[in-house]
């Protein structure tokens, strides 16, 4: 009689197909429980993906998620956390080359899951600043509120997305493939998940702001940059509730002006 | 005690009547029109993150009583229980306070991998001290006793030395959790490896029965010709399912009873139409029941 870890562990081998039951007749009550494993899993990222599903059809679909499967099996029983690293597969899964922009479409369907699913947090308190001095607030850096995702893509991935979607055909032929990249924040507030389109410029100081970059990094940066808004822009994520806490972090000696 | 919400709303009794498992496809027709359902119970694992879907959740826990049932926790896991997973179940019931809170009796974690589905244990005593071990800690890290559901199952171990229904009793008496006996379930073991359903409810104590499961299931016949009965929860319940509950009633008295749904998931009125049938089983037991009293 084998342990019980050691069975477990044999049973996982005979359910993935890395070994073979013991006859035919367990053979086939086994699959029933691996019918049952690949359903959900498929579906669950199904239901994260719903633009990839679309754009590859329901057949494709279903081989690359079992494909993805094997090569990234989930490790926690929250099926909605489980794809992070489904755009990262498809970009190197040969069947789907043909479609160039099927990663960031993957991409931005992930960062909008992670937005409908993620923890429920307020916005920072801007009291807590009001009673800060000039040299301690350009010391602070912030966290982001868990729901935004920063991404900057090759394809115009977010219109891809609403057009499909929507099965919106003219939209999706007037899209531009070759526009450039485009920089996106995705976040929820009280009316669902939003995706932004922002510059560049703009873009990257909230990626490095969200990123937990202190504050005199970010406007040492900006006073280099003719384009460059910090105060405001630091101002509008403030007001949006993007921010949800800050910490301190000590600049480097002669850093502070 | 420290980190108690002050918001939390009583913890809302569930009551000796038929209730509805509430899956996605219902959310906005029930949030609407708030249906005359007893209790609604729902898997933990859908609502952990915050958002709309927690939203629903807290609405849902407003105006009904409402029971947690866990997909997740792999109880039968020997590796033990993943702790990340725990506390965030520990989080939802801190936060919404449900009725009752149940888990199942099978494993679905090794080596840290998920492998989504429920997965059968061998009946031995290596098992039944692992799921012990893993229930004391469930009910430590929930702060709240657990019902543990009995399996629908597929195949068996050679070498297992408990039925299937003493192990679900000693690990209601050495744990002090509670039994969610789930009937189809029962009659789907029963028919796939030729027990009694009768003897296998006669195993239970009726005193630690918290809760009943009523479901659909499928036959399917493979390829050397054998039929299997499969937990697919897509059908109305079978008939000699609802004689299997008449006689659970019977020997456990009138408990809290779910209707379950999740293959084909079917318009809400064919589950209120289960419901209703449930609800008139139980109150024909507690006729019975008064009559013999009287």
């Amino acid at each position: 009689m084998p342990a019980l870890l050691e069975l477990q562990q044999s049973m996982r081998a005979q359910l993935l197909g890395y070994a073979t039951p013991r006859d035919a007749a367990r053979a086939q009550r086994l699959a029933i429980y691996r019918d049952t494993r690949s359903g959900t899993l498929v579906n669950a990222l199904r239901l994260s993906f719903p633009a990839v599903q679309r754009l590859v059809g329901a057949e494709f679909f279903e081989g690359a998620a079992r494909a993805f499967i094997r090569a990234w099996p989930p490790r926690s029983a929250c099926l909605n956390d489980y794809g992070a690293d489904f755009a990262g597969f498809l970009r190197t899964f040969a069947p789907a080359a043909g479609i160039a922009y099927l990663g960031d479409v993957a991409q931005l369907e992930w960062a909008v899951n992670r937005a409908l699913h993620a923890e429920d947090s307020v916005g920072l308190d801007l009291a807590r600043l009001a009673v800060l001095d000039q040299p301690t607030l350009s010391c602070l850096s912030f966290r982001a509120h868990p729901a935004i995702s920063l991404l900057c893509v090759q394809f115009p991935a977010d219109a891809i997305w609403r057009a499909v979607l929507q099965q919106d055909a003219a939209a999706m032929a007037s899209i531009d493939l070759g526009c450039g990249p485009v920089h996106l924040l995705i976040e929820r507030d009280a009316a669902g998940v939003q995706v932004h389109r922002l510059n560049a410029a703009r873009w990257q100081f909230s990626a490095r702001l969200c990123a937990g970059t202190p504050l005199y990094e970010l406007f040492d940066h900006g006073a280099k940059c003719p384009d460059a808004d910090t105060a405001a822009w630091l101002a509008e994520h403030l007001s949006l509730g993007r921010l949800i806490d800050f910490n301190l972090t000590a600049p480097p000696a002669g850093a502070l002006r | 005690m420290p980190g108690a919400s002050h918001n939390a709303i009583d913890a809302r009794p569930i009551p000796v009547a038929a209730g509805i498992g509430l899956r996605f496809p219902h959310h906005d027709q029930v949030l609407r029109q708030q249906p005359p359902v007893a209790w609604f119970e729902v898997h933990a694992e859908n609502y952990l993150g915050g958002g709309s879907v927690r939203r629903v959740l807290e609405r849902v826990r407003r105006d009904y009583p409402l029971s947690l049932h866990g997909v997740g926790l792999s109880l039968g896991s020997a590796e033990g229980l993943d702790r990340a997973h725990l506390g965030r179940i520990a989080e939802l019931v801190r936060r919404i306070e449900p009725g009752l809170t149940s888990e199942h009796l099978s494993w679905s974690v090794v080596d840290g991998e998920y492998l989504a589905d429920l997965l059968p244990l061998p009946m031995t005593e290596e098992a039944l001290d692992v799921v012990c071990r893993n229930v004391e800690q469930t009910q430590d890290a929930l702060q709240r006793r657990i019902l543990v559901e009995n399996p629908a199952t597929y195949l068996q171990f050679q070498y297992c030395s408990i039925p299937e229904w003493e192990f679900i009793a000693a690990l209601a008496q050495r744990t002090g959790c509670g039994i969610l006996c789930d009937v189809n379930n029962i009659h789907v073991s029963a028919c796939n490896h030729g027990w009694d359903p009768q003897r296998y409810l006669d195993a239970l104590p009726p005193a630690a029965v918290g809760e009943i499961h009523l479901a659909g299931h499928a036959l399917r016949t493979l390829d050397d010709g054998s039929v299997v009965c499969i937990d697919n929860h897509g059908a109305r319940v079978a008939a000699e399912v609802w004689a299997l509950y008449e006689a659970a009633l019977r020997r456990f008295g009138s408990k809290p009873t779910l209707i379950e749904w999740d293959t084909d998931i079917p318009a809400f009125e064919l589950l209120l139409d289960e419901a209703a049938t449930a609800t008139a089983l139980l109150r024909r037991a507690a006729g019975a029941r008064h009559a013999c009293a009287a």
